[in-house]
Formats: C-alpha cells, structure tokens, sequence
C-alpha cells in the first residue's frame, strides 16, 4: 500500500495498481483542486509537485510515488503566486489554473526573477484555451510585488 | 411599466421573430468615461476561489449515492446498428442499468458520425461503467460515408436549403469593376476544447429534476430539458457555479445530459456523465470547415462595385449553416453584393457555434481578397477599406446604433505605419510583414433578462441573477455596475448567480450578449433599490442621507430592487467593430511562421471592465491564431474516422506561441443602446486575426495563403506558387530578344 | 495489474507479461489507451543508473537533467530543450525517449497497422503530412525521438544489461518477418548511453508550434575529425542516420513532400553552424 504525504499530511492509499494520482488526489482525498483536463498527460491542468518537481498526476501511477512528498495547489493556497495571478487576471475559466500556479510555484522557487523567455521555456506544457497567457506571464513576473 | 412587443432577437447572427415583454429603459446613460468603478480594472471577484483550486466545478462535484456513466459510441462515420445486446453490460460487477437506442431520444441505431450515441451505462464506478460498455455485444452494417462538401452539394446532401442574400446587380458591378479578383479560400475544422469537458449530473429530487452542468446557458438547459422530458419548466432546476469554458459548444443539454436524465430515472440515484478528452474532440461541437469562392469587382481608385461569393459550410451531420458570408454583405458599402451559401450534410461530427461563428471564416475569405486586391491596384490596404466604409448597414439602409469603427482606423494608424520599419528588418531569410483586416460581427445582446438587488442593514449589496459566468468575468462585471449605481464600493457587492431556482430569467452566455444582456438589468435593479433607499431618506427629512446610514436603520429588513433589460432601438442596427494590425516574420526556407506583434482597436460601447476586456481580447486573437497556425481536426479521407482526438495532435497554442498583444477599445457608450450603451466583447476579438495574419504574410512574402491553418506545408506551397509567379512576370516584362 | 520494484538487474526476470516503467510518461498513457498491457509492471528506476559522469549519461537520467546540464553536447542539449513538455522531461527518461513509440494517429488510435500486426499502412493512402519520407514503404511511420537523431549524430553506443551496441543498431526499419523498431530483446534493460569525444554539434527543429511539439523534422549534425556526421528525427520509422545519398532516397508520400524541402533547408543550416 503506497504511503504519500500529501501537503504535509500523510496518506496510506488503498487502490488498485495502474490508479493515477490524480485519481487518488481527487477521489479519495478530495483535493479537487488538482484538475483533470486531458488524461493523457498532454495539458499539464493535474500538475502536481512531486518532491517539488511539477509531474502530470494524470500519467503518474500512486504506487510508483510511494514515499514521496506531493504539494498539490491547496498546499499552496497562501503562496503569493495565487495572489499575484488574481491580481494579474491571469485566469479566465480558471479550469487550468491550479496546474499553471503549481509550474509557475516551481519556476519561481529555483528562478525567483525568470526572463520572459525562461517564462514561455518552463510553462509551455501547461495549455490555457482561454488565452490568458500574456496574464500568466505577467502575474509570474511580478509575483512579490 | 411592462409591454409586450414583437421584436427580432439575434444570437450569433441568427435572427428570429419573438414576442417578449419588455419593461421601458428610463435610465439615462451614465457620462462617457471611466467612473467609479465602472471603467476602472477590477481583478475578477472569484478569483482567488478558482486560482485556489476551491472553486467547485461539475467536474468537481460528487453527490451521495452518485453512478458514473459511460456511453457507447459509434466508431464508425456511417453505419447502422443491425443487432445490440446489452445484457452482457448488465453483467459486469457495478453495472447499475443500461440503455440502448431508441431508449431515450439521443440514443439512436443510426449513426451518422463517429462518436454518434448509441447506448449508455451507468456503474458505481467510471471504470466499471466502461467495462460495461466494452461488453455490449454490437454489430454494424457499415455504410457509405459522405465526406468532401463540394461532392455532398452536387449529390444534394444539404441540411436545408441553400442560403441566397444579394443586393443590387452584380454582373452591372462587375461590369463596371477596372479590376476584378476571384479566389478560392479554404478553413478547417477546428474544435472548442474547452478545459473542463462536456458534463452533467442528473438527479431526481422528488417530482423535480435537478441538473448540475457546465454549461453557458442554464435556461436553455432548463427548457430543452423540460421539453425532452416532458416536466413543466419549473420543474427543472439548473446549477452552474463555475465552468471551465464553453467558446459556443456548451448552449444546449445535448445527449450527456438526457443520458444521466434517463439513467438517474431508472436508478433513482445521482447520475454523472461526462465526456473524456477524446469524445471532446468527436462530439462536443466544431468550428465547421468552409469552401469559399470569391469575387470581388472595383474602380481602379478602390471603391467597391461588387462582391460575390459561394459559400459551401461542411455542417457535418447535424448543426446550422453559419454566417459565413456575413462579413461580405455588412463589412463594406459595396452596392451590388451576392452570396449562395450550401449547408453541406457530411458523415462528420455536428458543428456548432465557436466564438463568432462564420465571420472567422468569412472574415479570413473577404479581407485576405481584399489586400489582394490592394496589391493589384496599388493601393494601401488601410485607405481601401477607408474608401468603402459603410456608413449604414449596406444590406438594407438601417442606421447603426453606434458605429466607432472609423476611430478605430485612426487609432490603429500608429501600429500600420510601423510597416515600414517592421519590413525592413528582414533578411534573405527571414522575411517580415504586417497585414491589417477589419471585424464586424453582432453583440448587442437583448431582453429578456432580469436581476434583482438586496440591500441590507451591513451596506452590502447582493445582486441575484440565474445567469453564468463562463470565465468571462461576467459576474465580477455586474458587480462594478451594481456599486457604481449604488455609489458603494465593489468590494461590498456580492454576486449570486448559477442556480435556475434562486433568481430570475438571465441571458444566455454565448453571441456576446451576457455583459449588454443582463448590465442594463444590473443597473435598473440597483437603481430600484437606490431610489426606494433615497425615499427612506426623504421619510427621514434628509435626502442627503449617505446610502450607509439610511440602511443601517434596516436592521433585519431589506431594500430589494428588480431589474429588467429594455429593448434594443427600434430600426437600428446594433454591430460591433474592430481592426487589428498582425506583424509576422516567415522562414521562406522551413516555412516556419512567428507571429511577432499583434494590435488590437475595437469598438464595444462603454468598456465595464478594463481589465477583463483587456484579457477577452487576448483570448480571442490567440485563439485566433491557433486557427490561423497550429489547430486542425483531421479525418481519415476513406473512412471519415477522425484522426486527431488528443492534445497531442491536435495542437493548441502553447504560452511560447503567444506575440506580443497590445489591445485598445474606444470607449464610448453607444448613444442608442440600453441604459449602459455597452455591447459585448467575447467574440470580435477572434474576427479578424486570422485575416490579418494571412495578409501580413502576404506583406512579408507575397505569397497568398489561401488556407487554414497555415501549416508548413501550406506556407512552403504558397511561398513556391509565389515564386513561380514572379519568375511568370519577369519572363513576361522581359523585352523580347531579335 | 501489479507493481514489482526491481532492486538488481539480475532480480528483473520479466515474464512475457512485464512490462518495465520507469518515467512511465509513455507506458502509462499507453496502459490506459488499451494499446499496451500488462499483468505485472517492474518499476527498474532503482537499477538504471541516473545522471551524468564524464561520457556516460545514465539511461533513467531525466530530460530535464540533461537539457540543464553543462557537460553534454550541444546537439543533445538542445533536443532535450525542445523535446515534449517541461513536466514530461521532469520525468521521462532518456530511454524511455530512445525507446518511444510513434506519434502515427493511426497507431496511437489502435487501428490494425502493421505495427499493430495487421496488414496495412493506413497512412500511406490515408492521411501522413506529418509522416516518413524514408523507408517508408512498410510502414509510414516517422520516429518522434529528438534525442534519438542528436545521439545518431553524436555518434553515440548504448550499454544494456547484455551488450554494448552502436545507436544505429538499437533500431530497426520494421519489416513483414519483424514489426518491430528496436533490437532490443524482451526485458533487455537500456542502462547508460556512452559518448564519444565530440566537436561541435547542434539540433535544428521544425514543428507546428514553438514548444511541446514532436519534430516535424529534426536535423542533428555533429562534427567528428573531419566529417560532419548528420542525423534526423521525424523522417523514417527510426531515427535517420543521412548517409552518403542524403536525401536523394527519399521517398515522399503524395501528402508530406514539404517535409524534405524543410529537411533540406535545416541540414544546410546545422552544416553551416557546424562550420560558423
């Protein structure tokens, strides 16, 4: 049985080899926060922080992050990013945004003032169809503001 | 006071004859300009609940008891079901009920389509639901598919008759005509994709259905499904709180949700069913492919003498024929104008509506025909369309409610005079260019709609509507209308909206008419409670009374105000403009295509939301330029069965594809239009990019693109046919050797 | 299904049913499409060696490790740069890479191709704008691998748990008596790719977007001694090493013609910045 700690909580999970962690995030722990947009590991909406490292939960098995420190984005509700993409309109339907704040948390932890095109290099897996991106840029470049 | 009147209501350019009750619009306009809140940014007020991840979508929701479905569908682009047995469905553990065609209407043995409905089940779990349909036992008899649109108008395979609009005499106008062009121009199918997929949850609370759905139109959904099932409309509630996008394809209940109706009937349990990302992209909707052919006749100084045009929609199996031909006939005053526009019925997915349907197209066909013809006559695209603006609607003389499009020109003139610059930096390599095309379309929005507005003893306003916000920013809209007519601030108005049993009639969200729909309602409710509040004042002996010393003598009580959307002006024509200046550089060796630069002018009336605007118009040209580039649904051409069913193959523009945007609206309320002079701003955005852009690579190259997208291999074709072209003329201007 | 943690190469004794995952970007989704399954999965990331030493790039090294790394050629930085998406390359490996499937719709959909056993290429009268124009005649398919043509130009060997082969020889063009693309034997284990010293080299790539794309056309060109030694993605069912014909024995579809005139341009232009 996978055991995850899951934003500072820890989980024994009971499911069946081949369950997804978003499945898991969603399903039984309720985090719902944590969006599945495609299934097939193409949109980057489940981006979740695996040992914070952004992964797809929608293509990563739970039993193979057995052990593993996981943030999903109720573990970053506080985070200035979340403030700093309201602030920017850097959301529209906002059915992506969960998994845009985790990459863009990521980015700005290893590279707190990232270029434009560092930007565009670290967030381009994760798709937006309403277009907010030029928001997203933004709300990343002036995140401590 | 209330009247009934027969009036012509528009959604996404489709007009029909209605009778609605209106109530009289007696609110003067508010002065030009931004106020104090409205025309100021204001960051979307749930914001931080969908940025968090606390917002809870359908997609989200999980009711007690809940059975997940999953449907059978065809695999085939045309077949008919000749046997089905669903008994071994009912035998796989979790499997709660099944049904088969004819069970409920959406359910059918005919399939015109792959991805057509043809049986559901319903399961404990999604995973046992589609064991369950994996054990249907089903054979087909495979039938000849219908695929390319020009053989299905020679073969009459139409969804209804051909579509004949003309004005004047066009053969008189190309007779006259110094210079006369024809091209063909072809758009592909592209798909909405919204984030969250098409889904429902159906359950029966009694005598009453309740139906959670992401949709953009919870009364529509109340209605049809009322219809379907035969319940008395109130009899059917509607919730959406929050839903990840719908760009056109989420206004009606479609089969999903009668599936979960019928299931949740049979079970009398919570029924959830929701599309995978590959339905998505087989039975969730499309922007249609289109054949244009076209004809424009002018004077040697621009003026237009005629236009013509063949319009051949590839519906699919099922939809409407768009407007495609829309934009010729409104876009310029051109006296002699005539479209035939075939409605092609095809072994493909449905269309539907997709964020200004029709003019995408038509406005790529037209405006791309008209640099052409720029270039021939050696005139400058923007004083040729100058030359030929309309200063009525040229279909039938109407006057325009407000028309700023002229401004529009003006205020664009700083981005197209960087041409020159922007054209010299090419190389032999890397060529730049930059291309202009106009927008037109409807968002005028209409009655009915209606809110109310509760004031309470703590300041606070509460504005309730049964509409939706599909990430718009809508709500957040509302909310500055609300505090600026109860002169409070924003952050003391809440919304309450989504839910078809806790508010009143509200717009649909789709033909950009939620913002001019449901403000005017806004505004006249809270200027009802305004004036009930100012009276409360005078009783107090002073009319100067701050609004938060008058109610705070409310204590438990409240002041409610209603408000209902007055009619549009009689006789006008209510359109909204645009232009944009797209800058483009091409690799004339790989093809390769980066947009660099688009400018954006557009003419909305009184902009509410700065903020808000300023991100519609860039979703809407970098959705834009997904058409224009990267996105296209593919088929196989012998069987129809569609080939690019994920993410992965069919390509949205990433954040690395996005140009710089810079986006202006002129701003000035139209005098004719409600008591807000507001129009709405979801769809012009996406009018003309692609036209834009097609004409930018024209300026880099002189290749003419003449299809969407423009892939590499569309590029390079055009880029050679261009160079052949050249060497063509330079043989022919070359002096003849003795 | 279950999941089996390999602690020695020794200890993977895969059964016909195993299938080994370590990134899992590719067998995952592949799992749930139905297109791969499995009675046991053997989760070899506690066995393949990970990260970079001198010449030697472990093979469950991730994307994103290399692509961040200084120490390895340019060519195979680059194609890690521009290789799928910034989570995919978080977590796939460079074998899972080398050891991809093709993006072909029609594999991907399960269709009954040759690759998938049957008797056809639906491609070659179907839709293939984003096919093979080499040895195409089998099977149309076009090898996705970024990484696998900068690696082809690099010249590099792979090592696995049985022996040590050029790259080149890791593939295979699938035929009638064989489908498939790689030589490698049921459970053979990929476990480190070995560069030989490399002069300059860079990884050219053309694809419908600016990111998160797979090649349309990739062109590797490495220098090594004298010669220049070029190598493409996108363009055959394997990965292309250009021999002394280049491009002369294509042979292009009616629909992807426009493949070899990119093809031509890029190879041109990764010569010249071999030499500039």
């Amino acid at each position: 049985m996978p055991e995850l700690a899951v934003n500072g909580h820890r989980y024994a999970v009971d499911a069946p080899v081949g369950t997804t962690l978003a499945e898991t995030l969603r399903d039984e722990l309720t985090l719902t926060g944590t969006k599945i947009a495609c299934g097939e590991g193409q949109c980057g909406a489940c981006t979740v922080l695996v040992d914070g490292t952004p992964v797809l939960s929608c293509i990563t098995l739970v039993h193979s992050v057995d052990g593993a420190e996981v943030t999903t984005i109720e573990g970053l509700r506080d985070h200035r990013m979340v403030e700093s993409f309201v602030r920017a309109d850097a959301l529209q339907c906002g059915f992506c945004t969960p998994g845009q704040i985790v990459s863009a948390v990521a980015l700005v932890e290893s590279n707190p003032s990232p270029s434009s095109d560092e930007i565009r290099h670290a967030m381009a897996g994760n798709l937006c169809r309403c277009g907010a991106y030029p928001k997203i840029e933004e709300a990343i470049r002036t995140w401590r503001d | 006071m209330a009247r009934l009147i027969r009036t012509e209501k528009e959604i996404e350019g489709r007009y029909e004859e209605v009778w609605i009750v209106v109530e009289e619009d007696v609110l003067e306009q508010w002065p030009p300009g931004p106020l104090n809140v409205v025309g100021r940014p204001a960051p979307r007020g749930d914001g931080l609940q969908r940025a968090r991840g606390e917002a809870i979508y359908t997609a989200d929701l999980r009711l007690n008891g809940m059975l997940h479905a999953a449907v059978l569908r065809s695999p085939h682009a045309h077949a008919r079901v000749t046997r089905i047995d669903l008994a071994p469905a009912l035998a796989v553990p979790g499997v709660h009920a099944a049904i088969g065609p004819g069970e409920t209407e959406v359910l059918a043995g005919e399939c015109g389509f792959e991805g057509a409905p043809i049986a559901a089940v319903c399961a404990d779990t999604l995973e046992q639901a589609r064991a369950g349909v994996a054990a249907i036992d089903v054979e087909f008899e495979l039938l000849e598919p219908i695929l390319d649109s020009d053989e299905a108008v020679v073969r009459g395979s139409l969804l209804g008759e051909p579509r004949v609009r003309q004005r004047g005499d066009v053969e008189r106008g190309l007779a006259e005509a110094d210079v006369v062009l024809s091209a063909e121009f072809r758009t592909s199918v592209v798909l909405h994709n919204s984030f969250e997929t098409h889904q429902a949850i159906v359950q029966w609370v009694g005598d009453t259905v309740e139906v959670h759905i992401s949709t953009q139109f919870i009364w529509g959904v109340r209605d049809e499904v009322a219809k379907g099932l035969s319940l008395p409309p109130d009899k059917v509630r509607v919730i959406c709180n929050y839903m990840g996008g719908g760009f056109g394809s989420k206004n009606s209940p479609d089969d999903y949700t009668f599936i979960a109706a019928e299931l949740a009937k049979r079970t009398g349990r919570p029924v959830k069913c929701a599309l995978t990302r590959r339905e998505e992209h087989l039975a969730a909707g499309n922007r249609n492919a289109t054949i244009q052919r076209l004809t424009v006749g002018a004077k040697e100084d621009g003026t237009l003498t005629a236009l013509r045009g063949e319009y051949v929609n590839a519906v699919g199996w099922g939809g409407w024929s768009s407007p495609t031909e829309g934009p010729m006939h409104l876009l310029y005053s051109c006296p002699n104008v005539a479209s035939t526009t075939y409605p092609a019925k095809l072994n493909q997915p449905p269309m539907k509506a997709f964020r200004a349907p029709g003019f995408v197209e038509g406005t790529f066909g037209l405006e791309a025909l008209l640099d052409e013809l720029a270039a021939k006559i050696g005139l400058d695209p923007l004083e040729l369309r100058r030359r030929n603006h309309a200063e009525q609607d040229p279909s039938d003389d109407r006057p325009f409610s407000g028309k700023n499009l002229v401004e529009c020109y003006r205020r664009a003139e700083p981005h197209w005079e960087r041409r020159h610059e922007v054209r010299a930096r090419s190389t032999d390599v890397v060529k730049r260019g930059v291309g202009m095309a106009s927008q037109i379309w409807y968002g005028g929005g209409g009655p009915p709609s209606y809110a109310w507005v509760r004031v309470g003893s703590d300041g606070r306003a509460t504005v309730v509507t049964a509409m939706q916000d599909i990430g718009t920013g809508t709500k957040t809209a509302m909310a500055q209308i609300a505090a600026e007519e109860l002169r409070i601030p924003l952050e003391h108005v809440t919304v309450s909206a989504g839910d078809s049993a806790r508010g009143p009639y509200a717009s649909i969200s789709a033909g950009s008419s939620t913002t001019p729909s449901m403000g005017p309602a806004v505004r006249a409710a809270a200027a009802d409670a305004r004036r009930q509040i100012e009276e409360i004042a005078e009783q107090r002996g002073d009319p100067d009374m701050p609004l938060g010393e008058v109610v705070a003598l409310l204590e438990d009580a409240q002041v409610l105000g209603k408000g209902a959307r007055g009619p549009n002006p009689t006789g006008m024509q209510v359109l909204t403009f645009g232009v944009q200046v797209a800058e483009v550089a091409v690799d004339v060796e790989t093809g390769e295509i980066w947009v660099e630069r688009v400018a954006a002018v557009h003419d909305v009336g009184r902009v509410i939301n700065p903020l808000g605007a300023s991100s519609q118009i860039e979703g809407g040209i970098i959705q834009g330029i997904g058409h224009t580039l990267s996105e296209e649904r593919l088929h196989d051409p012998s069987s129809g069965a569609i080939l690019t069913t994920s993410f992965e193959s069919y390509r949205l523009p990433t954040i690395a594809d996005v140009p710089e945007i810079v986006s202006e609206l002129v701003d000035v309320p139209d005098p004719n239009l409600t008591n807000l002079g507001s129009k709405g701003l979801g769809e012009p955005p996406i009018v003309p990019t692609a036209a834009a852009i097609a004409n930018a690579i024209r300026d880099a190259t002189g290749a003419e693109v003449r299809r969407l997208p423009i892939t590499r291999e569309e590029m390079l074709r055009a880029l050679r046919e261009a160079e052949q072209r050249q060497r063509e003329s330079e043989r022919s201007e070359a002096p003849a050797r003795v | 299904m279950k999941l089996r943690r390999a602690s020695s190469v020794a200890g993977l004794e895969p059964a016909s049913n195993s299938l080994l995952l370590a990134g899992g970007t590719e067998v995952v989704p592949l799992l749930r499409a139905g297109i791969l399954e499995a009675e046991e999965l053997i989760d070899v990331r506690g066995v393949v060696p990970r990260g970079i030493s001198g010449p030697s790039i472990g093979a469950g090294t991730t994307l994103a490790e290399i692509e961040s790394s200084p120490d390895v050629p340019d060519a195979l930085r680059e194609a890690c740069r521009l290789a799928a998406s910034p989570q995919l390359r978080n977590t796939g490996t460079l074998a899972g890479n080398l050891l991809q499937s093709t993006r072909c719709w029609y594999w991907r959909l399960n269709w009954p191709c040759r690759l998938h056993g049957g008797d056809a290429c639906f491609a070659r009268d179907g839709e293939h704008r984003e096919h093979a124009v080499l040895a195409n005649d089998y099977c149309a398919s076009a090898h996705p691998s970024d990484v696998a043509a900068a690696l082809l130009a690099l010249g590099a060997t792979v090592q696995t748990d049985r022996r040590s082969l050029p790259l080149a020889e890791l593939y295979r063009v699938p035929s009638e008596d064989d489908r498939r693309s790689t030589t490698l034997e049921h459970g053979e284990l990929l476990l480190s790719v070995e560069l030989p010293p490399a002069g300059r080299s860079v990884y050219l790539k053309a694809m419908e977007r600016k990111r998160w794309a797979f090649p349309l056309v990739g062109v590797a060109a490495a220098r090594s001694g004298d010669t220049a030694r070029v190598a493409l993605a996108g363009v055959a069912p394997v990965p292309w090493l250009l021999g002394p014909a280049g491009l002369e024995a294509a042979t292009p579809l009616p629909g992807n013609a426009y493949k070899l005139e990119i093809a031509t341009a890029l190879v041109k232009r990764a010569l010249a910045q071999l030499d500039g």
